[in-house]
């Protein structure tokens, strides 16, 4: 309970609103409680239950800029609310997190190096630790049959767009997937590979290891499998990790020096 | 450079400072320049003067234009490609309509005065009509009778008719016609028959021509030391000694080894390779007692890319002194000597031998402990230094010579010689690096025009072209030439089944072949087809387009349409050049390049040039000598300027030095020029004054200064930066400064001498330390007047006192150009110098009260000496002024890692920042001598003066462009632009690109992962129209 | 040229797509060309300004379009016309690279060279071996593989309808 005593301390002082997850129909669904309703918030926060949030703060910060709020932040949330920052997309002056740890079981099904946000304000901090082991499997396999594994699941997909539209580092108003030049309107399954690889490259520098495309998509085709790759890429290059190096920029998005590409 | 004792020389009657005296303005003046020399000192003032609105003829007696600069493989300390730098701005001279080049032309007689000289030159015959001649090379390959080939330093053989090399401007033949059968028997002719242009004319013969023009600038080069007049290394009689533009030429990735070290011997590869140093410089048994001032920096760039080319060549080089003095050169020959495997060896080289039958070369030296030494090579590159070649042109010129030959020159402004109206830039004017010589030529080019003033303009040439036909909305109309080159692509591309191929192609409604594209008559061809078909996009498969588009873009708007909705395809040199013995797969390729050429051309819009508004004024930051300067020129230009010192009085670091090296009275040149400055109507002065905030952008900056009555808002189109340097402030402690009044600086000892002698009149015993905060790991760079200052200091003692013993500690001295010879000068008048180590630097001492200094002299084997000394003058560097770390941000220009001013390009753009408009002189810059920071500043004025001469500033049509509706406002852009051209707007969200700072690179817009962000004439669908073609089966 | 797989020597017949900067990379294809050095015709070219402005999505398009390699050519670090522009192409290649690896497309079909104004012969070379190296890869297996299978085929005729006639 120790989140929503926080938020009753704040709302109406600190922030205008929280974010957070309010019960319904037996789950929870996010909700930006005031001080009115701050006392239908969840208290609790069942494993299986993750929202993009950082989008939805995205979008609550553009509408009215400046407003304060506080949010319920994951590890994950927290890292693609920094990423956000860097790309201009939020404003962390203007937000209060509160901070939530997944606990065992999730962390332990998740895999993401940092099952937790930097201030923990409920939950037990479990360390996580990058689960790379698919990716190390794949890596083992010959090029044909990697090849093979990457197509046969690609060609199942149904262009539903969910990781896309679910992925929290996502936010361009025009999106390359929707370009005719590299991926054709209408062609089911999607021109193989191009589609799922313009994802892949754009992730590099920008991934979160959040999670919620792979939930989203309803073929499970393993994107996060492919996306780890991409974060692995960047970090055994440039030593940067998303959302959990603060004070750089991703290289891919500042010149840097010479010493970065010799 | 300076080179003249008495001044007599240098009209100086009245008046110090040029430029306000000129009687300028008379309506005689002739509004052109002519330019003598081709290299890149001369290519750099033609641009100038262009720039700033004179029409040049630019003269060279070769057959090209590019000088030594064309044969080089790499430039120092960067490593760039000298071609890759040097060939832009070939090209760009070549397609100026306000260049008239004479190539192969000389000048034989000078008439007038500044203003209106009348020039005779004499123009050797080419054989070759370069109207005609497409520089298609079918003769080259005719041609029996082959001789060697200068621009292969003689390495190589070539044909007698040929291209000078392949970036050649102009890229037309000439015959060499010493050996040609033709011309001296009436034989062969063979290369007339084969030319299909017919451009070959052997009744062409010498002509003199006369031309009119106000000013003169000479840049006419160097020639090198004769290495065989060293006649202990055996040039010329060992095989395996060459010279180092021999050797350049042999790394070259386009010389005669094809960039492989090979022995010229046997061709055998290289391990063990020597460069002997001061090859005929500093070195009075030859006449040359200066230092040719680059030779330790080429050697040390040799040393690299030998070992770049093969990781196990082990470079030597003899040395007497390491003259590394240059900005980053330091630290390149630390990085060269510590980690890159380059040996320095300091000694005298004695002699070279040739071993048989091996061919290796033994070289006998003394080493540092004084032993004879003996030592196999596999090659031995000789440094030769640096020759005048100056005396036929100065003497037609009119223009005085110093006493080493080269042209003499003032010691303030240094491209002014004797004669008023003629200047001189480059190696000419005295030893130089290459950022040196064009700092030099933009000089110049201020200089030639500042008498001209109101001639500017009259003779520019502006093609007026017919109005610009409205194309949006066409269907596009694409009309495709195929060109045959002569046989070059029509003999391996079946042309006729391209062109068939071609009317295949969606949206060709024309297509046809030509013999030659880029002929007169091919473009009167082109505007009648558009015409007659109502085309609205042209497709010409012919060449490349880096140096054929400007041709085909101008007739683009001559025909009426847009020059960007042209494309090309390049069959020649990417395809029948290079699949010579395969026709089919020729063709093949030839088909696809030109549907991919399409299928760009469909997509391509008219883009235009973009126009802003020039402010037509300046502001100087900085009151110093180079601020001064530049603003002077600036006014006297015309142009309000507005200058800004922080401090209350004018001067800056000048007012501290009391005279040059050569004896100028410094004083009274800053009197007379801060007099000018004050008085002067066009210069509005700011003192006790800074800058605060500058918005903007070239022609258009906004800018606010604090000045003692409050904030004052000043609009101007450039800004010169010229903020100085400071002086290194030795540690508390250091050699007892500041512990012991005996301990003093070299400034401090300077006003000593020339304020109050009386203070040294006891004073016996001096000792000089060199390099203090300078080359240590703190300050890696070298300060690089500190020698010159030294021996200059170390001098004056001697003449107040002749009996005075003065010691100066050093760690190598480094007087470059022609303060060699007062180095000389100063230890024929006994001045002691005691070399010593850097990981041993001297100790100063107290002992009963006196001053004891000990070192050990390394020139003596590390002998311990030790001296009692009266005073002890510490050489301190000159360090980065501070503010410039807080200025450089606001002007959105960068700093090196040492704190100076970071131009564009060390190279080729020395006062030029990388963001447009903004322009640096003087210790802003570097550490520099008064006549190098003064010419830097005239420099800078010229480059200023070129943006504020125009009423607008004309943008590139290939920008990026930020489709606002898109933008997601992601900032990547903005962060990826190298010329700061993109700013975001907080409050719409987006990027915005200033297409007057946009260089077209497109490094943003592959960035933007939302396509908001696109590169005009880049654009990504027109590229992926390119790749789907190229993917496709034809 | 035919887009058959053919056979040359048993190899199959493949096709480069180049990408060259402008004020190196290109000008060194020019020096090979005035230098007359030979190379193989299976590749062609497209000059951009900048080997900076080749994005990721250009190589994924011309893989996608059954390109059998893709080279890259820009200024040698430090030479770029616009200073830095050649970083960006750097790093993105790294990512590109490995992505297309660790996805089956061989990283041997993507390269990345420096080529200077001056290195004619470094081009020419480039091309040789890059184009030895691909043949050795063979034909990308985006336009063969799943071809071989008759239960994909159709499939895959859709999504390589531009790789069929
Ligand atoms: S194209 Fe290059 S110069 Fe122009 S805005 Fe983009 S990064 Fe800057
Ligand atoms: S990269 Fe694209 S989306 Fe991002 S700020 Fe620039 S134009 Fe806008
Ligand atoms: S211009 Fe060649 S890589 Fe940038």
């Amino acid at each position: 309970m120790a989140i929503k005593d926080r938020a009753r301390d704040i709302i109406g002082k600190e922030v205008d609103g929280v974010l957070a997850f309010r019960p319904e129909g037996g789950s929870h669904v996010p909700h930006l409680f005031n001080a009115d309703d701050i006392d239908q918030m969840a208290g609790e926060y069942p494993a299986g239950e993750r929202y993009p949030v950082s989008s939805i703060v995205r979008r609550l910060q553009a509408a009215r800029p400046g407003v304060r709020l506080a949010v319920v932040v994951r590890g994950c949330d927290e890292r693609a609310l920094i990423e956000l920052e860097k790309q201009g997309q939020v404003d962390m002056e203007h937000l209060v997190l509160l901070g939530l740890a997944c606990d065992g079981e999730l962390a332990g099904t998740c895999g993401c190096a940092q099952p937790y946000p930097s201030e923990v304000v409920q939950g037990e901090k479990v360390e996580g630790g990058l689960d790379l082991g698919m990716v190390e499997k794949l890596e083992g396999l010959p090029p044909g049959e990697r090849l093979d594994y990457w197509l046969s699941r690609f060609a199942a997909c149904v262009k539903c767009f969910g990781c896309r539209n679910v992925c929290p580092l996502c936010y361009c108003k025009e999106c390359a997937l929707d370009e005719p030049g590299l991926v054709d309107h209408g062609e089911q399954p999607p021109l193989l590979p191009v589609f799922h690889l313009i994802r892949a490259v754009d992730m590099a520098g920008r991934c979160v290891d959040c999670g919620l495309c792979e939930e989203a998509c309803p073929i499970g085709i393993p994107l996060r499998t492919l996306y780890r790759k991409v974060g692995e890429v960047v970090e055994s290059h440039f030593e940067y990790r998303p959302g959990r190096s603060p004070d750089k920029k991703s290289p891919l998005s500042v010149l840097g020096t010479e010493e970065d590409v010799t | 450079m300076h080179n003249i004792n008495n001044n007599n020389q240098i009209p100086q009657n009245d008046t110090l400072v040029p430029g306000t005296s000129v009687s300028s303005g008379t309506n005689a003046s002739v509004g052109a320049v002519m330019v003598v020399g081709g290299g890149i000192g001369g290519i750099q003032a033609s641009l100038d003067l262009v720039e700033m609105g004179y029409r040049v003829y630019l003269v060279d007696s070769g057959p090209s234009i590019g000088g030594v600069m064309g044969q080089l493989d790499k430039t120092f300390p960067t490593n760039d490609c000298s071609m890759c730098i040097l060939s832009p701005k070939l090209v760009e001279v070549g397609s100026s309509e306000n260049i008239e080049l004479f190539t192969l032309s000389d000048v034989v007689g000078v008439e007038g005065e500044e203003g209106d000289f009348t020039v005779e030159l004499r123009v050797r015959p080419r054989f070759v009509d370069p109207e005609k001649c497409t520089g298609c090379g079918i003769c080259t390959e005719q041609c029996r009778v082959k001789v060697k080939d200068p621009y292969d330093a003689d390495l190589k053989r070539t044909p007698l008719i040929r291209v000078p090399f392949p970036q050649a401007v102009p890229g037309v033949a000439f015959i060499d016609p010493t050996r040609c059968l033709y011309l001296l028997k009436g034989k062969c002719g063979e290369c007339k028959e084969v030319c299909l242009a017919d451009a070959v004319d052997f009744e062409q013969k010498e002509r003199t021509d006369t031309l009119r023009v106000g000013s003169i600038v000479m840049a006419p080069g160097y020639r090198p030391f004769d290495a065989r007049i060293k006649a202990e290394y055996g040039y010329g009689v060992y095989d395996n000694v060459v010279t180092s533009l021999e050797f350049e030429r042999i790394l070259a990735a386009n010389g005669p080894t094809g960039g492989h070290v090979l022995r010229r011997s046997d061709g055998g590869p290289v391990r063990k390779l020597a460069f002997i140093q001061c090859v005929g410089s500093r070195d009075t048994s030859v006449g040359n007692s200066y230092c040719s001032s680059v030779c330790c920096m080429y050697a040390t760039k040799q040393s690299l890319i030998a070992r770049e080319h093969q990781r196990d060549i082990e470079p030597s080089i003899f040395f007497i002194d390491m003259r590394s003095y240059g900005k980053g050169f330091e630290e390149y020959y630390r990085k060269a000597s510590r980690e890159q495997g380059v040996r320095y060896v300091r000694c005298l080289a004695s002699y070279a031998k040739e071993l048989r039958p091996s061919g290796n070369i033994l070289i006998g030296y003394t080493d540092e402990d004084g032993n004879a030494v003996e030592e196999e090579f596999d090659l031995v590159v000789l440094s030769v230094g640096i020759e005048p070649d100056a005396a036929g042109l100065a003497g037609v010129l009119g223009v005085a010579l110093g006493e080493h030959g080269f042209v003499a020159t003032d010691e303030f402004l240094t491209v002014k010689t004797s004669r008023p109206g003629v200047y001189a830039c480059g190696v000419v004017e005295g030893p130089k690096d290459i950022p040196d010589t064009v700092v030099q030529a933009s000089a110049s080019a201020d200089m030639a025009s500042a008498g001209l003033g109101a001639a500017r303009g009259e003779l520019i040439v502006h093609v007026e072209h017919p109005p610009e036909r409205e194309v949006v909305g066409e269907e596009p109309r694409i009309g495709a030439v195929i060109c045959r080159c002569g046989t070059n692509i029509g003999g391996v591309v079946d042309v006729p089944a391209v062109v068939e191929y071609a009317r295949t192609l969606p949206n060709v409604v024309f297509a046809d072949e030509r013999l030659y594209a880029c002929s007169q008559d091919t473009q009167e061809w082109i505007r009648d087809i558009v015409r007659e078909h109502g085309l609205n996009r042209l497709m010409v498969a012919s060449c490349t387009p880096r140096t054929h588009q400007p041709l085909f873009r101008d007739t683009m708007r001559s025909a009426g349409l847009n020059k960007y909705l042209f494309e090309m395809a390049n069959i020649r040199e990417h395809c029948s050049w290079v699949h010579m013995n395969l026709p089919d797969e020729a063709t093949g390729k030839s088909k696809h390049l030109v549907k991919m050429a399409v299928g760009k051309a469909a997509l391509l819009e008219p883009l235009q040039e973009g126009v802003s508004p020039v402010t037509p004024r300046a502001l100087v930051i900085g009151g110093g000598g180079a601020g001064m300067t530049a603003a002077l020129r600036l006014g006297d230009a015309g142009f309000t300027t507005y200058l800004v010192e922080k401090e209350l009085e004018l001067g800056g670091n000048m007012r501290h030095i009391f005279r040059t090296v050569e004896g100028g009275d410094v004083g009274a040149y800053l009197e007379e020029l801060v007099g000018k400055v004050s008085s002067h109507g066009n210069i509005e002065l700011f003192l006790d004054s800074t800058v605060d905030v500058v918005d903007g952008y070239v022609g258009k900056f906004h800018t606010t200064l604090s000045t003692p009555g409050g904030p004052v808002e000043v609009d101007h189109g450039v800004v010169v930066v010229a903020t100085g340097g400071v002086e290194y402030e030795p540690k508390e402690g250091e050699y007892f400064f500041g512990r012991d009044e005996r301990v003093i600086t070299q400034a401090e000892l300077e006003r000593r001498i020339h304020q109050d002698p009386g203070s040294l009149a006891g004073v016996r015993d001096v000792v000089m330390i060199q390099c203090v905060g300078s080359r240590n790991d703190e300050n890696p760079y070298c300060s690089k007047i500190c020698c010159t200052v030294a021996v200059k200091n170390a001098l004056a003692l001697k003449r107040l006192n002749p009996d005075a013993g003065v010691h100066i500690c050093y760690r190598d001295v480094r007087t470059y150009g022609f303060a060699e010879d007062r180095y000389l000068e100063a230890r024929e008048r006994g001045v002691g110098f005691i070399r010593f180590d850097e990981d041993e630097p001297p100790e100063v001492k107290h002992s009963f009260g006196d001053l004891l200094l000990k070192v050990a002299d390394r020139n003596v084997r590390g002998e311990e000496v030790s001296l009692g000394c009266d005073l002890v003058v510490l050489s301190t560097g000159v360090a980065a002024n501070p503010d410039a770390a807080e200025l450089g941000p606001k002007l959105k220009v960068p700093l090196s890692a040492d704190g100076f001013f970071l131009e564009a390009h060390v190279k080729l753009r020395p006062v030029d920042f990388a963001t447009d408009g903004v322009f640096v002189a003087g210790l802003a810059h570097y550490p520099k001598t008064i006549g190098e920071s003064l010419t830097q500043a005239c420099a800078a004025a010229a480059r200023a003066e070129s943006v504020l001469c125009k009423e607008n500033v004309v943008t590139e049509g290939v920008v990026a462009w930020v489709d606002e509706e898109v933008c997601s406002g992601c900032r990547q852009c903005v962060r990826l632009c190298s010329y700061e051209a993109i700013d975001f707007d907080e409050e719409r969200g987006v990027a915005v690109v200033n297409s007057a700072l946009c260089k077209g690179c497109g490094a943003c817009t592959a960035a933007c992962t939302s396509g908001a962000n696109t590169l005009l004439g880049f654009k990504q669908d027109q590229i992926y129209a390119q790749i789907e073609a190229a993917c496709n089966p034809l | 040229m035919s887009r058959k797989p053919e056979n040359n020597n048993g190899k199959d017949e493949v096709k480069i797509l180049a990408f060259l900067c402008n004020w190196c990379s290109y000008a060194g294809a020019d020096l090979a060309g005035v230098s007359r050095l030979q190379y193989p015709p299976n590749v062609v070219d497209i000059r951009v300004m900048c080997s900076g402005t080749i994005s990721p999505y250009h190589v994924l398009k011309a893989f996608q379009m059954g390109i059998d390699g893709v080279l890259i050519a820009g200024c040698h670090i430090g030479d770029c016309h616009y200073i830095k522009g050649n970083y960006m192409t750097y790093k993105r290649f790294q990512v590109i690279r490995d992505v297309l690896e660790f996805i089956g497309i061989g990283e041997d079909r993507l390269r990345l060279e420096w080529v200077s104004a001056a290195e004619g012969e470094k081009f020419a070379e480039v091309i040789r071996e890059f184009t030895g190296q691909v043949e050795q890869a063979g034909a990308s297996p985006l336009r063969t593989r799943w071809e071989e299978n008759p239960a994909n085929r159709e499939r895959i005729r859709k999504a390589f309808k531009p790789l069929l006639p």
